[in-house]
């Protein structure tokens, strides 16, 4: 029998086109119970959450420290983010059908985190002077910030409803075709997500052309979710496929991009301390890589929805 | 390696330091003393950084002078308000009239670079309407140039010094957005916003001259604004635009030569009575350099003590004094402010201490007097703040300890507001000699009816809008002054001006005079983006001249 440590390590190899549990690398890995497409799509999709669910925690760390955790509330989304980080391990590594109840609850609270702390993030902009105005747009806490635990509990609880089909079944989501829904809602999160790097870099008035692309290329990768959402199934879309595998990149090259970003505050890297937290931050770009391996998942579940 | 910037020359050798990186150096093109060049600049601020910079990119040979030293902001520059005393011109001169002017930090500097090395960075626009004062609102004098055409060299203005400001300006007409977006604003700021909408004004963010995210210009890489809160006594870490960081450099790029502790004595002028070049001190010694066209930046007092010191035969009033308006109408701006005690820390200090601004009282004309003020907020260092205590409260002993304890909660609002053109307003020269033999200027000033009606007004108004936010304890301010203009007006008629719209003077049409000297007007704002705007268009003016053949 293979450790769980050693499912991890083969099943991440595997990478969103892994189907069959193969041996790469020289790892043995033994065969990953009712490894059928639906839990394949639904792996995805926890890889997804837990990918931005990662983002969220180190950034709402990052920055409610900074914040000085002023309000006890802004321990929440540290605690909802570390749980659903733990139920995506969890589902990741799990193989079996059916959506799991603990997994399902720490999805919904994620999701709902993220809208009460999209609440208290619009609270704390109005009650400035100046109210809804670009100054505390830029400067109070981000509105769109808390929404990224929505979509990560969003992406979670959508694996749930895709891992809730039976096994040989054509997977629906809330009895619709579940490639469409996870399309279009992947689609529409994009957009949110771009939404708020565009504020800030627009802040930061794009003062390095790089700034440009997370406002370019996650929406052209939503165009293309929403295209798929509503268009043919059964269809590979390899260049669709390309351009979101493109953004997923983006979001990890985002981290380094920060990172030079970092360095171009007083002191560069040798202050860390300060920059940090001054500079761009550094785990907020991956949220895009979480969405795009969405997007993957949806894509990947509309050419296997051969009945379409 | 550290080296002294008053011991020796830096800019010499054929290198010049390069501000943005620790020991390093540019390389600087440089001219015989015997070359005739096409200009020589008298004073390296906010007129001569910028235009050096423009007029070398046109490709004029230029070398441009300054009697302060060349300092490596990063390396030279402490935390500390007495250190930095060392930027300002604190040679000696004498003041005198009713309201003599405290000359030093608040409206010298004797640095490359001038004054913009240690200004609040306050980058505003003028009212249209002030460049019409005399036609339009009835008092003053006309600019000869109009609104319009100064909206436009604001525009490349902005741009090219980079401000940061906010995305829409409540005032005047449109222009374009601000190449960086505004700061974030400090607790002063916020109170300042707080105060204003108490009293039913407007207020924005101010638009300013430091980076709110990092640059790559031409010039050089600068970082962002590290809030540090020391603008006024010299940015450590080149967020500040000033003529240091965005002209100097790209005037050495482009070829022109800058002369570091270099005190201008006197113009020479020749048989056909043009300017042939300028006598300057330097290590030790005075040397002469021949020029083709002088240009005189040196702002309010030293333009025209250089003047009025190069009187010969030929122009024994002093060079380009044919109006006899040469030291006459010296405006300085009013700076009163009030004070306050917060129940709650505001901790001013942080971050460029003028952060939020209202402009109202430039353009609301329902008033009893002439002109207009701004206000802005306050973030003063403790120096500064326990001078404000002895000087406008008498405190001293216990009660300037305690009052000191307070320095955390006190917020206060400063106004810059328009004094009126008064020939008897002058600079003149005085017996006294400097350090370098020269006769040094004497300054006269006295506030008139419309001035004490006007700083009345905007002691009533900002005192109600921090009365209006619960400060308590106020107390006000009432003799402070800043910024300086008009000893050489600009002007379309040669018999009630200096210069003409392109900065020329009427008398000596080799001889040009680029500073806030040139400002008909002072107008109810802070002048900096005003002189470098009159220096991008003399720049135009003098490439469209030398096109024609009629330089």
């Amino acid at each position: 029998m293979a450790t769980t440590r050693e499912r991890l390590k083969a099943s991440f190899l595997l990478g969103f086109r892994g189907e069959a549990p193969v041996a790469r690398g020289g790892y043995e890995t033994a065969p990953i119970p009712s490894k059928t497409e639906i839990v394949t799509a639904a792996r995805r999709l926890n890889r997804a959450a837990g990918t931005i669910a990662a983002s969220v925690l180190v950034d709402s760390a990052m920055e409610h420290y900074r914040g000085d955790f002023r309000n006890k509330a802004m321990w929440t989304p540290i605690v909802t983010s570390a749980l659903s980080i733990g139920v995506s391990v969890h589902g990741h590594v799990d193989g079996r059908h059916g959506a799991h109840p603990l997994r399902d609850t720490v999805y919904v609270a994620a999701g709902l985190t993220g809208l009460v702390g999209t609440a208290f993030h619009i609270y704390n902009v109005t009650k400035k002077v100046g109210g809804f105005s670009w100054q505390n747009l830029f400067y109070s806490a981000p509105i769109g910030a808390p929404a990224a635990i929505s979509l990560s509990g969003l992406m979670g609880f959508l694996g749930e409803r895709v891992r809730d089909n039976k096994p040989g079944t054509r997977p629906m989501v809330a009895g619709l075709p579940a490639g469409r829904v996870v399309a279009a809602l992947t689609g529409a999160s994009l957009l949110g997500t771009t939404a708020e790097a565009g504020l800030l870099h627009f802040r930061g008035a794009f003062h390095n052309p790089a700034m440009l692309l997370p406002v370019t290329m996650p929406p052209a990768a939503a165009a293309l979710l929403v295209y798929a959402a509503v268009g043919p199934a059964g269809v590979a879309r390899p260049a669709s496929r390309g351009w979101l595998a493109a953004t997923a990149a983006m979001g990890i090259a985002g981290v380094a991009l920060h990172a030079y970003g970092v360095s171009r505050n007083m002191g560069g890297w040798r202050n860390w301390r300060q920059n940090l937290f001054a500079g761009p931050p550094l785990p907020a770009p991956p949220s895009f890589t979480g969405l795009a391996l969405a997007g993957l998942a949806a894509l990947a579940l509309l050419v296997d929805d051969k009945d379409d | 390696m550290l080296s002294n910037p008053f011991s020796a020359p830096r800019a010499r050798h054929g290198r010049a330091p390069d501000v943005f990186r620790h020991g390093a150096w540019v390389s600087m093109r440089e001219h015989r003393e015997t070359d005739e060049v096409d200009f020589a600049i008298v004073g390296t601020g906010a007129g001569g950084g910028t235009l050096a910079a423009l007029l070398a990119e046109q490709g004029f040979s230029v070398v441009a002078f300054d009697a302060g030293p060349y300092f490596r902001p990063l390396e030279d520059f402490a935390s500390d308000e007495s250190e930095q005393n060392k930027l300002y011109w604190t040679d000696r001169r004498v003041v005198d009239g009713a309201n003599p002017i405290q000359m030093g930090g608040k409206n010298s500097g004797k640095a490359v670079g001038g004054s913009t090395v240690h200004y609040a960075m306050v980058s505003l626009r003028f009212r249209p309407e002030h460049f019409s004062a005399r036609t339009s609102l009835g008092y003053g004098a006309d600019w000869p140039i109009s609104w319009q055409e100064m909206w436009h060299y604001y525009d490349l203005a902005e741009k090219q010094i980079n401000i940061s400001g906010p995305l829409t300006y409540p005032w005047g007409p449109k222009r374009p957005r601000y190449p960086y977006r505004a700061h974030e604003l400090n607790g002063a700021g916020k109170l300042l916003a707080k105060g204003c909408e108490a009293i039913g004004i407007n207020w924005t963010e101010t638009p300013l001259a430091t980076l709110s995210a990092p640059l790559s210009g031409p010039e050089g890489k600068s970082p962002p604004c590290a809030y540090r809160g020391f603008c006024r006594f010299g940015c450590t870490t080149n967020a500040k635009r000033s003529a240091l960081t965005v002209w100097i450099p790209r005037a050495l790029a482009a070829g022109a030569e800058i002369r570091d502790l270099a005190m201008v004595g006197r113009i020479e002028t020749g048989p056909s009575g043009r300017a042939t070049g300028v006598h300057y001190h330097r290590e030790g010694e005075w040397h002469f350099q021949r020029a083709k066209n002088v240009v005189v930046a040196g702002y309010a007092i030293e333009t025209p003590r250089l003047l009025l010191n190069s009187a010969d035969q030929r122009y024994p009033d002093g060079l380009a004094n044919s109006s006899g308006l040469v030291g006459k109408n010296l405006m300085t701006q009013s700076n009163q402010a009030v004070w306050g005690r917060m129940d709650e820390p505001v901790r001013w200090y942080k971050g460029p201490p003028s952060l939020a601004i209202t402009e109202h009282w430039n353009y609301d004309d329902n008033k009893d007097f002439h002109g207009g003020y701004i206000w802005l907020g306050q973030g003063p260092l403790p120096n500064e703040w326990a001078s404000i205590q002895t000087g406008a409260r008498g405190l001293w002993g216990q009660k300037l300890r305690d009052a000191m304890l307070d320095y955390n909660y006190m917020i206060g609002v400063k106004m810059v507001g328009e004094m009126l053109p008064n020939e008897a307003n002058r600079v003149t020269l005085s017996d006294d000699l400097d350090q370098y033999g020269l006769k040094v200027a004497k300054i006269t000033y006295a506030w008139g009816d419309n001035d004490k009606a006007l700083i009345a007004h905007a002691l009533e108004q900002m005192g109600r809008s921090i009365e209006a936010i619960g400060a308590k304890g106020i107390f006000l301010q009432e003799d402070d002054t800043n910024h300086l203009g008009g000893t050489a007006r600009m002007g379309s008629d040669r018999r009630t001006s200096v210069v003409d719209a392109d900065c020329r003077s009427w008398d000596i049409p080799n001889l040009w005079i680029c500073d806030g000297s040139v400002f008909p007007t002072v107008g109810g704002v802070n002048p900096a983006l005003t002189t470098q705007t009159i220096a991008l268009r003399t720049a135009d003016r003098i490439g469209q001249l030398a096109a024609a053949g009629e330089l």
